[in-house]
C-alpha cells in the first residue's frame, strides 16, 4: 500500500490536498497528515514514505528546509516531492526545481493539477489504483 | 517599475479561483455596490504584503457563511463544527486568495513575500481615500468583502 505524507500548517489546505487524491482515485493510500517539517522528517526517518506533498510557509520547519534535508541525505533523496504552495511563481518554481522538487503546483489546488504533477512524476502510484 | 495586470480584475479572479477549487462555489460582483455586512455578524482577519510592495488585505464575511463553507469542506454537520476549523479555513481562504492576487498581479519573475494570516477582532475596517473595497458574493448571494489599504498597493489602481 502506498504512503503520501501531507506536510501544512493549515488543516484545511491538508484536507483539500487529501480530497484531490480521492477525487482522482487514490482511495488505497495511507494518508498521513503533519503540521510543520520537523514532524515530517521524523516520520520519514522511521517509515517508508512514497510520495511527500508539501507547504512551504510553516511553523517550526519550513518546507524549504525539510526539502534540504531529505535531498541531503542519501536514503532520502530519491523520494519524490511536491510543493503545493501560495507562493508559486516561474521564478520560485526553478528555484524549488533547482532544490530538488520533481513539482510545483500553485494553491489553490486541484484534482487536475494533481493528478498532472503525479503523471509526471511516480505514475506507479496512479497504476494502483 | 512593477509590471502588473489591472488591480481591481487581479482580486476578483483570485477570489473566483480560490473559492471554486476549494469550496466548489462561485464568485461574483455583488450586485448591489452599496451592501454592508452586518456588523454584529462579520468575521475578518488580515495578511501584510511585505515585499515587493507594501500593503495589507482583510477578508471578511459573514459567520453564516463561514459556518457554511466550513461545513462544506470538511464535510461535517453543523454541531460538529468546532471553532478552530473556522479559523483554519478563513485563514487558508485569505493565504490563498492573496498568493494568487500578487500572481495575477506582478508579471511572472517576480518574487514577492507576504505574511500570515491573522484574526481580527475589531470587526470590518475604517475605510479612507486610500482604502480599495471589492464587494463580492457567492452564487447563494452570500456577501464576501475584500480590503486593501497601503499606498504603494493603492498606486496600482
Amino acid at each position: 500500500m502506498n504512503k503520501i505524507l501531507i506536510v501544512d500548517d493549515s488543516t484545511t489546505a491538508r484536507m483539500v490536498i487529501k480530497r484531490c487524491l480521492k477525487i482522482i482515485g487514490l482511495t488505497d493510500a495511507t494518508v498521513i497528515e503533519v503540521a510543520h517539517g520537523q514532524e515530517a522528517l521524523d516520520i520519514i526517518k522511521e517509515q517508508q514514505v512514497d510520495l511527500l506533498v508539501t507547504d512551504l510557509n510553516m511553523p517550526v520547519m519550513s518546507g524549504e528546509t525539510l526539502i534540504s534535508r531529505i535531498k541531503a541525505n542519501p536514503k532520502l533523496n530519491e523520494m519524490p516531492v511536491i510543493v503545493v504552495t501560495c507562493a508559486g511563481n516561474p521564478a520560485k518554481e526553478a528555484q524549488l526545481l533547482g532544490l530538488g522538487v520533481n513539482q510545483v503546483v500553485n494553491k489553490p489546488v486541484s484534482a487536475e493539477l494533481m493528478l498532472t504533477a503525479l503523471e509526471g512524476i511516480c505514475p506507479e502510484l496512479l497504476i494502483t489504483m | 517599475m512593477i509590471e502588473h495586470k489591472p488591480l481591481y480584475q487581479a482580486m476578483i479572479s483570485a477570489v473566483s479561483q480560490t473559492l471554486e477549487n476549494m469550496a466548489f462555489m462561485e464568485a461574483m460582483e455583488h450586485f448591489n455596490p452599496k451592501y454592508e455586512i452586518p456588523t454584529d455578524e462579520v468575521v475578518c482577519n488580515s495578511i501584510l504584503i511585505n515585499d515587493p510592495i507594501q500593503g495589507e488585505i482583510k477578508l471578511a464575511m459573514s459567520k453564516s457563511l463561514l459556518l457554511k463553507l466550513t461545513c462544506n469542506l470538511f464535510s461535517l454537520g453543523e454541531d460538529e463544527i468546532d471553532p478552530s476549523q473556522m479559523d483554519d479555513i478563513l485563514n487558508e481562504l485569505l493565504n490563498t486568495i492573496v498568493g494568487l492576487f500578487m500572481t495575477n498581479l506582478l508579471s511572472d519573475n517576480q518574487e514577492y513575500k507576504i505574511g500570515l494570516p491573522e484574526t481580527e477582532i475589531a470587526g470590518l475596517p475604517e475605510i479612507d481615500a486610500s482604502t480599495i473595497v471589492w464587494k463580492l458574493m457567492t452564487s447563494e448571494e452570500d456577501a464576501i468583502q475584500i480590503f486593501a489599504t497601503g499606498a504603494s498597493l493603492v498606486e496600482l489602481k
